[in-house]
């Protein structure tokens, strides 16, 4: 096994310096595909931090009137309990909701200053199980007295999220063209790889080496391929989040940013994803050009 | 040891390779497979390491019929044929341990295997003392038998030699014939397609004649030509 081992790995070093330029470009375009695809992860994943920390989870805000009595109050929350689509209920008093006003606005303390909590509305912050399902709420809770407004939380956050989804399938759709061009790259390595060797492979075929035996070097030298594009854009998207986005934080601190625990969870798909795309176009360029 | 029961093979472009052979080699036998160019010895070959099938009949290797093995069965089917051609087929960037050695690297063998094993073939050819050449520092000759080298170091039960002579001068030829039979006696059934007629008349071994496909001779202690 040692030895297999031993010839496996002196074979897959030997191939892929002998095509220098062409395993450059295919790495090169994996690195491509795969920072670009792990952009498009990292950017929705930054979308929903946002989403999460603006609203809290909170879907749905019930403003109430400065004047609502007691019994209106306590019969709004009752109507809310009872639906099937509302997950939970909170109250959030004028002090509270300045308080998360103070938070939220604490780079800008002038505007702080001349708000007093007095000049916020009290609310019930609604949770829901199903998030589309604002408008069904609305329309249960339309006409009720000593509601001032009923707001759809989501709706402040719709133009964020508008550009964010045009990054993330823009910058998604190119990664995936470009994943297709890097397995076709791949791919024609693996022939090439195949076509210097063939004199080799034809005595091995000859003295009985089984077809995996034979496959395994080029399949190793796909994947290697593979996984060198994918650690490089691993590194890329730290090296981008650091460079660019970290400062960023100091600029903005009211929003959380990406921490580099927040961009781990991509790292493993990234490599995934370089590694089994690059074993499968050396596995289809091997079916096609390898007679075994 | 080898028995091609009613065989013919027909290529796509209608081309008929073998017409209707029906052939038995018995173990350790030495047989010289003659007849003009075209006339179907390399299908004959081919068919025998499996890297054809036959169009109709079956063929027997070692007792069992190898058009029912399997395709990932072939490489077995195929270490107990070692096989010899007119082009060595030698790899150029290996010296000449490492050409032999390469036969037994693929196959998964062990390196104390290797180590031991291929000296003692290649003292065996008479290459004792070439293990480190390469083989364009070889005579033609010499490649040779670094090829049969590799063919015989994993002990096959068949030797099967495509014109092993056929790029070599006659008194090389010789020399390559007398490790063939050296070959043979250890107990290898050997198989060798050939036209040189003074090798055949030489070793006065069963001939079996092909023409357009037919089997038109098979005599057991044969020349190249007709006559005795």
């Amino acid at each position: 096994m040692a030895r297999r081992f031993d010839y496996f790995l002196r074979e897959t070093v030997s191939g892929l310096r002998r095509n220098g330029l062409v395993t450059f470009a295919a790495v090169s375009t994996v690195f491509i595909s795969l920072f670009l695809g792990g952009g498009a992860l990292l950017i929705n994943r930054q979308a929903n931090l946002m989403l999460e920390f603006t609203t809290n989870k909170v879907e749905v805000a019930v403003y109430l009137e400065d004047g609502i009595s007691l019994d209106q109050q306590n019969r709004i929350q009752g109507i809310l309990n009872r639906l099937p689509e509302v997950a939970s209920v909170d109250y959030e008093s004028k002090e509270e909701a300045y308080g998360r006003f103070k938070v939220l606005f604490a780079n800008q303390p002038d505007l702080v200053l001349n708000v007093s909590a007095d000049a916020l509305p009290a609310s019930f912050r609604v949770k829901l199980a199903d998030p589309e399902k604002f408008e069904s709420v609305r329309a249960v809770l339309q006409g009720e007295p000593g509601i001032e407004k009923i707001s759809d939380q989501r709706e402040l956050l719709r133009q964020f999220f508008a550009i964010a989804n045009v990054f993330k399938f823009g910058v998604g759709a190119v990664a995936i063209i470009m994943l297709v061009s890097a397995s076709g790259l791949i791919a024609n390595t693996v022939r090439m790889a195949l076509f210097a060797r063939r004199k080799e492979i034809g005595i091995m075929k000859l003295v009985g080496a089984t077809n995996w035996f034979i496959r395994v070097p080029f399949l190793i030298e796909g994947m290697v391929q593979g996984l060198i594009g994918a650690g490089a854009a691993v590194v890329g998207l730290f090296v981008i989040k650091l460079g660019f986005v970290d400062p960023l934080r100091n600029q903005i601190g009211f929003v959380p940013i990406l921490r580099n625990a927040d961009m781990m969870f991509a790292v493993p798909i990234l490599l995934g994803v370089g590694v089994l795309v690059a074993g499968v176009a050396s596995l289809i360029a091997m079916r096609r050009f390898l007679d075994v | 040891m080898i028995k091609v029961d009613h065989v013919t093979k027909v290529y796509k472009s209608s081309v008929v390779a073998l017409d209707d052979v029906e052939v038995e080699i018995n173990k350790g036998e030495f047989v010289f497979l003659v007849g003009p160019s075209g006339s179907g010895k390399s299908t004959f070959i081919r068919l025998l390491l499996k890297e054809e099938e036959p169009t109709r009949g079956a063929i027997y290797v070692a007792g069992k019929n190898i058009g029912n093995l399997s395709t990932w069965k072939v490489p077995y089917l195929r270490r107990n044929i070692g096989c010899v051609f007119q082009d060595f087929k030698l790899l150029a960037e290996r010296t000449v341990f490492q050409n032999v050695a390469f036969a037994l690297e693929v196959i998964g063998k062990a390196k104390q295997v290797i180590d031991q094993r291929v000296p003692e073939i290649l003292d065996l050819v008479g290459l004792g003392d070439k293990l480190n050449n390469f083989p364009d520092e070889l005579s033609g000759g010499e490649q040779q038998r670094v090829s049969i080298a590799r063919a015989f170091v994993n002990r096959p039960l068949i030797l099967l030699a495509d014109e092993p002579t056929g790029n070599l001068d006659p008194s090389t030829s010789v020399d390559i014939m007398k490790l063939l039979d050296r070959i043979n006696r250890i107990g290898t059934t050997v198989l060798m397609a050939t036209h040189d007629n003074a090798i055949v008349d030489a070793m006065r071994r069963r001939v079996i004649e092909l023409e357009a496909g037919k089997v038109i001779r098979d005599q057991a202690r044969g020349v190249y030509g007709y006559g005795t």
